[in-house]
């Protein structure tokens, strides 16, 4: 233990007697003054001459900043760094940003006037004054109000202190050395400080590593998992384990109804269900040009362009056989082939084949014109 | 004139808020002692039962979490259901410990000292609760943290102009500021615990959560100045909040919605649903702990003027939204305060007007403010009927909208159930640990008010 002493402090029981002795005491000029009581207690301040708080001026400029930073940030993201128009606001419509200016500036300015008069102005934590070390602290707490008279710089005179202290009624006077050594309180509070600042560190490293390894663990999917069936994998949803299935017997797709005419006979009762229109020559134009015309020749003649490579010789629709076969005779020749010609069927819907007739009458018209054609 | 001669009304005699011989001591034995004590057996089997709810509502969370938020009966057009009911009637009830410490310190109302610890403890519990629903309501909760603006690899930022961010910025605003506002409170009460303890762990945790305070003249001065700036500052924040609250829906096209009165109108039930609420819990702990010197029949029964003149203020809300819907003369507003009343869902409203409205009117007569069936009728009334307001205002307006093609009757699953039982579980179980180990009573706000507390100032006026 030091022979240097913090303060002398003397107990009073009640406010009136510790405010009635302030003047007292602080007449005598032998320290600082200061009165340790268990609750606040109205005019003090002026007893004791404490400065004002300045936390009024601190709180008003961290309400201002957090308005300040709250505008700032919501035009910088909205009009400058992803600039995007929602509802055809402006880009700067800072009536929209007024909520949250508010809501940052109680912020901002909560947290300075909590943490600002604790941590700041009053130095909290602090575990070691001598005060928590003395015998009064305990009425101090609870009903008993403390006088100190506190070194200031130079040593204290204890004996003047205590005179003056029992002079203004104090009781219970005592002599608190000033703290040497830290309180295990502390080393103790720093020790969990620590433990709690590394379980954290662990506690966040594990969970980014768990976060970042299992995301495919339920519920954390990220719909990674989509129980739907795909083609050409397997489903556990048919018996067969294939997830594409053949349609059921007897389904017809749409626009190929089966053709179930076997002979050209037949065939001839068809009729052609498509208008002569100019639409529809046209298309069978199209499509003769592209299917036909290869080995029939762009004219119907049997002069194709392809007859040396192909070795067979293509009819030609221009003779007086295929003038006379009604339009189901040739629509059967493109449905099921005829001598060397394969069926046209897969590669024309029946629209095209049905216009292609209608194109063929025009070539087989074109080559044998008569003369009122002309008119 | 003598003053003894003039024998004032009661209704002008100075209000007794602390009844018998207190003395500063006695008031720290009294309140203090709970703390280092084993509860009695009926508070095991009070914990027994909230945390068995709390488990219900926390295994269908996970539940929830597991699945989908598909095992609720949300569905469209009614996409916003129990979730969002609970979150508005979870905020609301908020509301009332933050008047009580904020609002009522500014006017200098000193009979809420006694009383404003337990209602911050319970503003910060409700927020949790309320807090809990929009996240598990986004579904992926893990995900949650998108909600606010940080670089991200998606380069893309919040939109600023939605009600639904502005209420992300507004409840977490208001949870920090009611808890630094708890703790600040907190602070001396801790010490005097730690002074008084003779266990060596809770010492030791009594020391670090204190932060060494020691009451000098000098703290409690900043301490003063710190509390009186919150209060200023908190008393922003609540009537902001649930304004906020109320652009979620005001600031939408739903017929019934989209209504200039809903600020006003959200912070006026917020206030009378947290003040039955507040009721409820402080008339069992008065009885169970003991304090009927502290919290006195005053206490209780300006408490109950507090929802009388609130529920009056309701009833006005009510009249003057139908009046609004009326003179609108849109098609769509009428169809739909029709259905508030007369619909599939019309047993909602008139349970509303009644539980909100005609039922507080009850509290005219002193005997339902100062005797416990009538006040504790009074205020489960109240917070049934504030419930059911929300579920009128979102579940009615929202189930049937602009296109009748689309309209759907709104049925709750079992799973919503239990997770708004589970909300009030966990509510219950905070309300039950911190009355088990912090102080319920701030005793030091007390303590000033105990007679002969303040030093006489020549005649002067406290301020």
């Amino acid at each position: 233990m030091t022979d240097r002493v913090f303060a002398v402090v003397g107990l009073f029981s009640s406010a009136q007697a510790l405010m009635d002795a302030i003047p007292k005491v602080r007449a005598r000029k032998l320290g600082t003054v200061e009165a340790y009581t268990p609750y606040p207690i109205h005019g003090i301040e002026d007893a004791l001459g404490l400065r004002r708080s300045p936390l009024g001026g601190m709180v008003m400029v961290a309400g201002v900043l957090g308005a300040a930073t709250a505008l700032f940030f919501q035009w910088w993201m909205s009009a400058v760094d992803y600039p995007i128009v929602v509802g055809g606001k402006a880009l700067f419509s800072w009536q929209a940003f007024v909520p949250i200016m508010f809501e940052l500036t109680v912020l901002f300015a909560t947290f300075t006037a909590g943490l600002g008069m604790l941590l700041l102005l009053n130095r909290l934590p602090f575990f070691s004054h001598p005060v928590l070390a003395s015998k009064a602290i305990a009425g101090i707490t609870r009903d008993k109000f403390a006088l100190a008279i506190e070194a200031d710089g130079g040593a204290l005179d204890v004996d003047a202190a205590s005179a003056a202290l029992r002079a203004a009624g104090a009781a219970d006077l005592e002599v608190l050395p000033v703290a040497v050594a830290q309180p295990p309180a502390l080393n103790e509070l720093s020790r969990s400080v620590m433990g709690i600042a590394i379980s954290c560190l662990v506690a966040g490293y594990v969970m980014y590593w768990l976060i970042k390894l299992f995301p495919v663990l339920p519920p954390m999917v990220h719909m990674q998992e989509q129980p739907r069936l795909d083609v050409y994998k397997a489903s556990e949803l048919f018996k067969d384990g294939h997830g594409m299935q053949l349609p059921v017997a007897g389904t017809v797709a749409r626009g190929y109804l089966p053709y179930l005419i076997e002979s050209p006979e037949q065939a001839a009762a068809l009729v052609n269900p498509l208008p002569r229109t100019s639409e529809v020559l046209q298309k069978g134009r199209t499509v003769w040009n592209n299917r036909c015309g290869v080995c029939h020749g762009a004219l119907g003649n049997g002069v194709p362009t392809l007859t040396a490579a192909y070795g067979a010789k293509p009819a030609n629709l221009q003779a007086q056989t295929f003038r006379e076969y009604p339009d189901g005779k040739i629509y059967h020749v493109i449905m099921v082939g005829k001598n060397a010609m394969p069926s046209y069927a897969a590669d024309l819907t029946d629209d095209e084949r049905w216009a292609v007739v209608h194109y063929l009458r025009v070539l087989q018209r074109a080559q044998n014109a008569k003369d009122e054609d002309l008119k | 004139m003598a003053s003894e001669a003039v024998s004032l009304p009661a209704a002008l005699r100075a209000p007794v808020l602390v009844e018998g011989p207190v003395t500063l001591g006695g008031l720290d034995d009294q309140v203090l002692q709970y703390p280092a004590r084993k509860p009695p057996l009926a508070w095991y089997i009070a914990f027994a039962i909230t945390a068995s709810i709390l488990t219900l509502g926390v295994s269908l969370i996970g539940y929830t979490f597991y699945m989908g938020i598909g095992v609720w009966g949300n569905n469209r057009p009614v996409f916003w259901a129990f979730d969002i009911i609970n979150f508005v009637f979870w905020v609301g009830i908020g509301h009332a410990g933050t008047l009580i410490s904020a609002i009522l310190f500014l006017f200098r109302a000193r009979w809420r000292n006694a009383i404003a610890r337990f209602a911050e403890a319970m503003t910060i519990f409700a927020v949790m609760c309320a807090g809990l629903f929009p996240l598990i309501h986004v579904g992926r909760p893990w995900l949650a943290f998108w909600l606010f603006p940080y670089p991200n690899q998606r380069a893309l930022w919040t939109n600023f102009r939605s009600p639904l961010l502005w209420d992300v910025f507004a409840v977490s605003t208001y949870f920090s500021v009611s808890l630094m506002f708890w703790y600040l409170g907190l602070v001396p009460d801790l010490a005097s615990l730690r002074d008084r303890t003779t266990s060596k762990v809770r010492r030791f945790l009594y020391t670090v959560l204190s932060l060494g305070w020691r009451g000098s003249a000098t703290h409690w001065q900043h301490y003063e100045k710190a509390y009186l700036l919150l209060a200023g500052l908190a008393t922003g924040l609540v009537l902001s909040v649930h304004s906020v609250v109320s652009f979620d829906f005001a600031v939408s096209l739903v017929p019934g919605w989209h209504m200039t009165i809903f600020p006003p109108y959200f912070v006026t039930g917020a206030i009378f649903a947290g003040f039955a609420m507040v009721v409820i819990v402080l008339v069992v702990v008065r009885e169970t702990m003991d304090l009927k010197n502290l919290i006195t029949t005053y206490h209780l029964d300006v408490m109950n003027k507090v929802i009388l003149a609130m529920a009056c203020l309701m009833g006005y809300a009510y009249v003057m939204e139908g009046f609004t819907a009326w003179y609108s003369m849109d098609e769509y507003l009428h169809h739909i305060f029709i259905q508030y009343i007369s619909g599939t869902y019309g047993w909602s409203g008139w349970l509303t007007i009644s539980c909100n409205v005609l039922i507080p009117q009850l509290l005219w007569f002193r005997w339902f403010r100062q005797r416990y069936l009538g006040m504790i009728f009074v205020s489960i009334a109240v917070t049934v009927g504030m419930w059911f307001e929300r579920f009128v205002i979102i579940v009615v307006s929202l189930h049937q909208d602009y296109l009748p093609s689309s309209w759907h009757i709104y049925k709750p699953t079992l799973v919503d159930f239990g997770i708004l039982l589970g909300s009030f579980g966990l509510f219950f179980t905070l309300v039950l640990l911190f009355a088990r180990v912090l102080p319920v009573i701030a005793t030091t706000e007390v303590k000033t008010i105990l007679p002969g507390a303040q030093p006489a100032h020549g005649g002067g006026h406290h301020d």
